[in-house]
């Protein structure tokens, strides 16, 4: 993950709900409201690139927690059911446009232990899906439309790479063969 | 809330990455940022103000949690401004190396201005006039050391195209007047709608800039 | 942005694999007299027709486009061979046969472009016996490619351009369930941090500070 890779910026930005634990003075303006404190027992969402520091501390087993982390909506438990029982129908990118890094992030932060597998599962189900569409280039248009539209951006990237490539190679089979000049 | 202006940037830079021209420099929002940035560095001086010098973290453990929240949204504010800068300065620099005629268009979009400024508003999409007076300078200073660094080499062109040719020799239709060339085999008029059958290291950059066309 | 065909970086692209079969040697017939060429890829000795000889591909290809020789086609290029691989293809649904040589299907591209009349005669069926392998074997990639794990992948005798297809997908796979399997350890990292965490705030402070 590189300083200026654009995905990993955008990755960071996504948010976590997050409960403070201690009263912060002058920090009201992560919950909408400027100039006041934060109070102890206040949920807020705030964005991994900040959570992710303040919920450092969550880990130390201090006395003081400066916030809690819970798991994003996006990877509750029911979300996780539905891709245990049917992954290629959850649309991710709804969900959140870097769902399978956000995933990776939070696994980084809280022990959820199944979640590893299921993004796992997941991830190489649609990723055989992936390139079938990828492959065949009417079922882009008619069939697979839903799906598609449902992939998160590293799913994306996939795509288009597989995509591309059969391109390729079909454009250079077919001008060579056909390539009488 | 803070960070939030400059993670438009970088949803620009995200776009500006599948486009085929540079869009707009954002220079409202990058001030915006950079204001940001300073108010975020006042505020923190007003918090360690009466401290005089002597903070404590331990003994403060709010306060301090407030300045790393301050701290942390500076260094994101800076990752996105550098961010959203180097994707656009890789776009120059390939534009550059592609020979895409960017200082054309540069030179092209300051003429307009010299016509009385009309041309500015109009600018979005003509990829040119897209880029800030900075980025005009670095693309052009760019394409100098590209230039001289090209130099020293007189008869491979760097910056030809990587694709192998599969024929030395190419048949080309001409689509815009392109003057006299020279090649090995002598001198050639490119004039509108004639064909030629040349060699393609001749003329590549021409077919790239689009006054050839290559047939097959 | 990148609006060029080339790759400087990543995967090769199917013209670069092609230029690379090119440097392969081939034997041709010769129908003129040529005198050596000092090239820079080695030397071609002269030509004495009808004397075979063995020249790099490129070469044979231009030459043949002037008719100053006949290319002899590699022998596993042949319409009753190709046909005998596509059946054990057929019938060997785990298996790419280990018969063709690694750059087959380029060389084949190629040759039929190139030489269509010095391929033994029909080229049409052979031509099509061609189509079918590739597909047989496009279905066991995309077979394949369905069972990837993270950590590898095997698929023996699969030609240069076949892998080119599939490069920049597997790689995709892969890295993506690697993430997805590593991201415990970042769990590591952070536990790293809290053991300085003696510090509190005040390491944490600092090192944004300079940072």
């Amino acid at each position: 993950m590189s300083y200026y890779d654009i995905d990993a910026i955008l990755t960071d930005a996504q948010k976590v709900p997050c409960t403070f634990e201690i009263t912060i003075p002058g920090l009201g303006y992560l919950e909408g409201n400027s100039n006041i404190d934060i109070k102890q027992g206040t949920r807020v969402e705030l964005p991994l690139w900040l959570a992710e520091m303040l919920g450092v501390s969550q880990r130390l087993g201090t006395e003081q927690n400066v916030i809690s982390l819970d798991l994003p909506p996006a990877l509750a438990p029911r979300v996780q059911n539905a891709l245990k029982a049917n992954p290629c129908t959850v649309d991710l990118r709804s969900l959140a446009s870097h769902y399978y890094s956000l995933g990776e992030r939070i696994l980084g932060l809280l022990e959820e232990d199944e979640l590893v597998d299921i993004l796992s599962e997941t991830f190489k189900k649609r990723a055989a899906e992936i390139a079938d569409h990828a492959h065949n280039p009417q079922g882009v248009i008619s069939s697979g439309g839903e799906f598609l539209k449902g992939l998160d951006e590293n799913e994306r990237q996939l795509f288009k790479t597989a995509h591309e490539s059969a391109k390729a190679i079909r454009a250079f089979l077919s001008d060579r063969s056909s390539g009488k000049k | 809330m803070y960070g939030d202006l400059g993670l438009k940037l970088v949803q620009h830079a995200k776009r500006t990455q599948s486009l085929p021209q540079l869009p707009p420099y954002q220079s409202d929002i990058v001030r915006s940022v950079t204001r940001e940035v300073r108010d975020l560095d006042r505020d923190v001086t007003e918090i360690l103000e009466p401290f005089n010098g002597h903070f404590d973290p331990a003994e403060e453990p709010a306060t301090a949690c407030s300045l790393l929240v301050h701290h942390l949204c500076m260094r994101r504010n800076k990752r996105c401004l550098l961010a959203y800068h180097r994707v656009r300065v890789e776009a120059i620099e390939e534009m550059c190396w592609s020979g895409s005629d960017l200082l054309e268009q540069v030179q092209a979009s300051q003429n307009k201005v010299a016509e009385g400024g009309a041309g500015i508003g109009s600018a979005e999409g003509s990829g040119a006039s897209s880029l800030s007076p900075e980025e005009e300078e670095y693309a052009r200073q760019y394409g100098d050391l590209l230039a001289a660094y090209k130099g020293q080499w007189t008869d491979i062109d760097l910056t030809g195209s990587l694709e192998p040719p599969r024929d030395l020799f190419i048949d080309v239709r001409v689509l815009k007047d392109a003057g006299e060339i020279q090649t090995e085999y002598g001198a050639i008029t490119l004039t509108k709608n004639s064909q030629f059958f040349v060699r393609q290291g001749d003329v590549e950059r021409l077919i790239a800039q689009g006054f050839l066309q290559k047939l097959n | 942005m990148n609006n060029n065909n080339h790759s400087a970086s990543g995967p090769l692209t199917p013209a670069e694999v092609a230029f690379l079969c090119e440097a392969q040697s081939v034997t041709i017939i010769p129908r003129q007299r040529l005198d050596g060429l000092d090239l820079i890829g080695g030397y071609i000795p002269p030509f004495h027709p009808p004397q075979r000889t063995t020249i790099p591909l490129w070469l044979a290809l231009l030459l043949k486009r002037q008719r100053r020789c006949n290319i002899v086609p590699p022998p596993w290029l042949s319409a009753p061979n190709i046909e005998r691989i596509l059946k054990t293809e057929t019938e060997n649904q785990n298996l790419f046969c280990p018969d063709l040589p690694y750059r087959w299907l380029e060389t084949a591209e190629l040759l039929l472009e190139g030489c269509p009349d010095d391929l033994g005669g029909d080229d049409g069926e052979l031509r099509v016996l061609l189509r079918g392998l590739r597909e047989v074997r496009q279905g066991k990639v995309r077979e394949g490619l369905g069972k990837l794990e993270a950590t590898y992948l095997q698929m023996n005798n699969l030609g240069l351009l076949e892998i080119t297809e599939v490069r920049g997908f597997a790689k995709g796979v892969v890295d993506g369930l690697r993430k997805i399997g590593a991201s415990t350890g970042v769990g590591l990292v952070l536990g790293w941090m809290m053991m300085i965490s003696r510090w509190g705030w005040c390491f944490i402070s600092m090192v944004f500070w300079t940072g």
